[in-house]
């Protein structure tokens, strides 16, 4: 065994700059990530200012300039509506917040399944989260504990979101077999266990006539019940989450070749495995609870995001969870303008923008010969 | 870097998938593991990369047991090269060489260091996959992206190599290239290699020894040309072949046999006079026709004496070279005498095997029925100075019927076992 002379095949040192290129491609994926934050504090901080009081936002009556507007987020003496500040503060800064919150959450909960299932298909509902939130969040609205102050906004998420990490308990279980978990058999057991859950779902709505209304507006998904609260949950959550993920990441990237190889590479993919489901069905379980089933965001961010920076997960995690919540951010801002006053499920938004720029993207992509 | 497997067992629940396996690989050596579908190669392969674990029995590392070692310890130690590496990410080929450095890095978010991007570099110069460092690797072709994972196994810089029918989605030429590169690996920097093989020829042609597996036990183990024969190939694969060796490299090589069972067989009796290598198409025509064929008289070493002894017909040999003797001539008329109709080819006629011609005319005195084939092209096969020439005139003279291909033979031969 003489490493050295696989080491050296040529006695000579390879010449100057000869990884000038893959320094560039670095460099480049790195400018991405410090450009990424700087987007999103920009339009995190313009959504704030959007709405029908404020600088920005559809034809209505209270219109201020933005000096006005500034000095009311900031308690400043000057002329603005007297419940302007604690509309800031108590409305539009939470949702803001809880949005690029549930977009980051969701992105970055869907890049990591598509690592897990390695297929670019797959998104945060692929193990049954949504269908589990639905049947707690449903049960909550049916049952007189809904009605109940206090308890019953706490109630819906709460239960949504012990219902969701049952199900995906559940689904794990189903596609665990002596320790390890097979992800053909977890993803075909998440579509059953996820169809039989909406059964559930349906026949529940079905008999619910009179709460029809806001089962439907919660199933679409809407950042309307946002609350420091909530906020300060899926902060919780989306911080382990992401952090773990990205912690990962490299071992993401070798289970993409295969388990057999991620093994072979000194990783564990069962462990791996297990440690994204379950920080993925925390973040997704969250989100839901607390915003509904926002569709598309979990699918194309990370796709979109993949074709830009490419599949190597150090950057990826970082770069989908950043636009995840840029994306949900500008979403949400668009479902409470379009129609003003009243407001669209933001769910509908994401589909109806996702869907088409997500396909222009593939086509694009497509047509220069380059696999999505 | 040596391995030792010592009385493995391995099973999935209560199906036993090894039993009781038991060999050693030499420092250096290129070992090949074949068998049947299901008979544990794949599985046996796995347990030496402590992918799945051993119900029981050990598998030795330099005398060091494999389980003692850690995850990026066995990392280090083997690399494997699976079937296929598919992948639907966009990674270029130098991103996946550049995993094969994953063992190696300290911290999980380090970056490549200057090592790294040397292995890599070097693993990917080795297997001629540098020009191509920056395209997708989803992009290349099966041979290019199957180079490209050996590069990420070299770049672990690993002991041995362990190759999962690394050739099996690859055309003949993609093959060879993988299979010259593994050999040139193995050879060049004296990796020990075990590599699962499908192709009986491939794994003949490369390894040093070859392990053969038949439902989970170690059939035997050897050198290729011990291992592959029709004995062992017909107990583990159930089929008859035909060893062969490669005049250039004296490597065995397979070829299914040719006495499959005809469709109907019906008795009639043919004998044929050939030589040369032209008579080994016409005795199996006559073969899966089902008619029962002697020929005569052959030298042992000639072609169409190896085809004729593959058909398990009756021969009358001669020594090698030799002039058809006088036994020989006599042995060769009785059995024509026994048989219906003679069938001739255009062998090439020397001072040799003249008296065939001869015999041939015997043939027509004793009232045969006689076929000769004609020559697909005007071919001089007279090296006797036009006395073959002027046999083969007086032989169509007296009767004998001339058949332009051997297709043809079928229909010529129809009437003649009826009487």
């Amino acid at each position: 065994m003489n490493w050295l002379r696989i080491m050296s095949p040529k006695p000579v040192a390879p010449e100057k700059g000869w990884d000038k290129d893959f320094q560039r491609m670095r460099r480049q994926r790195i400018l991405i990530l410090g450009v990424l934050p700087i987007i999103l504090a920009c339009v995190g901080f313009i959504a704030v200012f959007i709405g029908t009081t404020g600088p920005i936002g559809p034809g209505d009556p209270v219109r201020i300039s933005w000096g006005e507007a500034l000095d009311a987020l900031l308690h400043r003496h000057g002329n603005w509506p007297a419940d302007y500040h604690a509309i800031f503060w108590s409305v539009r800064i939470p949702r803001v917040l809880l949005a690029g919150l549930t977009g980051a959450a969701l992105a970055c909960a869907g890049t990591a399944m598509q690592a897990v299932f390695r297929n670019p298909m797959a998104d945060p509902y692929i193990v049954g989260v949504s269908s589990g939130a639905s049947l707690g969040a449903v049960v909550a609205g049916l049952s007189s504990l809904a009605t109940v102050a206090v308890i019953g906004s706490i109630i819906t998420p709460l239960l949504a979101f012990v219902s969701a990490l049952a199900t995906v308990f559940v689904v794990y279980w189903l596609g665990t077999v002596r320790g390890r978990v097979y992800v053909d058999t977890l993803l075909l057991s998440g579509v059953a266990v996820a169809a039989f859950l909406g059964a559930i779902v349906s026949f529940l709505i079905y008999f619910a006539r009179q709460e029809y209304h806001r089962i439907i507006f919660w199933l679409l998904g809407s950042l309307s019940l946002a609350t420091w609260t909530a906020v300060g949950v899926m902060a919780f959550c989306v911080v382990i989450g992401v952090v773990c993920i990205f912690l990962y990441s490299r071992d993401l990237n070798a289970l993409l070749l295969g388990e057999e190889t991620a093994h072979n590479l000194g990783t564990d993919p069962e462990f791996l495995k297990t440690l994204m489901l379950v920080m993925a069905a925390v973040m997704t379980s969250a989100a839901v609870a607390f915003t509904g089933v926002i569709g598309f965001v979990g699918l194309i961010i990370p796709h979109m995001v993949r074709l830009i920076v490419g599949a190597d997960h150090r950057i990826l995690v970082p770069a989908a969870t950043v636009t995840g919540a840029i994306f949900l951010i500008i979403a949400d801002s668009l479902a409470r303008t379009v129609i003003a006053p009243n407001e669209l499920p933001v769910g509908i938004i994401t589909a109806l923008c996702g869907g088409p720029f997500f396909l222009y993207l593939l086509r694009r992509s497509r047509t220069r010969g380059e696999p999505a | 870097m040596k391995v030792g497997v010592n009385e493995l067992s391995f099973s999935f629940g209560k199906k036993t998938v090894l039993n009781n396996i038991s060999f050693e690989v030499g420092e250096g050596e290129f070992l090949g593991l074949m068998g049947p579908n299901g008979s544990g190669k794949t599985t046996l392969l796995r347990c030496l990369m402590n992918y799945l674990n051993p119900k029981s029995g050990e598998i030795l590392v330099d005398y060091r047991p494999l389980s003692d070692l850690s995850a990026v310890e066995v990392a280090k130690t083997f690399a494997v090269v699976p079937q296929s590496s598919a992948t639907d990410f966009t990674f270029s080929a130098y991103d996946i060489v550049m995993m094969g450095r994953i063992p190696h890095m300290e911290s999980r978010l380090a970056g490549a260091g200057r090592d790294d991007s040397l292995a890599v570099r070097t693993a990917m110069e080795r297997t001629n996959t540098w020009q191509f460092a920056g395209r997708q690797f989803s992009a290349l072709s099966g041979g290019e992206r199957q180079r490209v994972i050996i590069a990420r196994a070299l770049a672990q810089q690993p002991k041995a190599l362990l190759l999962d029918e690394p050739t099996v989605y690859l055309d003949i030429s993609g093959q060879i290239e993988i299979m010259d590169l593994v050999r040139k690996l193995n050879t060049e920097t004296g990796m020990t290699v075990i590599a699962v093989l499908h192709d009986v020829n491939l794994a003949a042609r490369y390894c040093d020894r070859i392990a053969l597996l038949n439902n989970g036990m170690l059939e035997t183990i050897g050198k290729p040309s011990e291992v592959i024969t029709p004995e062992n190939v017909q107990s583990v694969y159930g089929v008859d072949v035909v060893i062969r060796k490669d005049p250039f490299t004296d490597a065995v090589y397979v070829l299914p046999s040719l006495h499959g069972a005809p469709v109907h067989v019906h008795g009639t009796r043919v004998h044929v006079l050939s030589g040369g290598g032209t008579g080994g198409p016409v005795m199996k025509a006559l073969h899966d026709w089902g008619f029962s064929i002697s020929t005569g008289v052959l030298n042992v070493l000639d072609t169409d004496f190896e085809s004729a002894k593959d058909l398990r017909i009756p021969i009358v040999p001669e020594i090698p070279f030799a002039q058809i003797s006088d036994d020989s001539h006599s042995r060769n008329l009785k059995m024509i005498d026994e048989s219906e109709a003679v069938v001739v080819t255009r062998f090439p006629v020397g001072p040799g095997n003249l008296r065939n011609l001869e015999a041939a005319i015997h043939a027509i005195a004793l009232k045969k029925r006689v076929f000769l084939l004609a020559p697909p092209e005007e071919k001089d096969y007279d090296f006797v100075g036009g006395r073959a020439k002027s046999l083969v005139e007086r032989l169509l003279g007296s009767g004998a019927v001339q058949v332009r291909y051997i297709e043809d033979l079928q229909s010529a031969l129809k009437g003649v076992g009826k009487r």
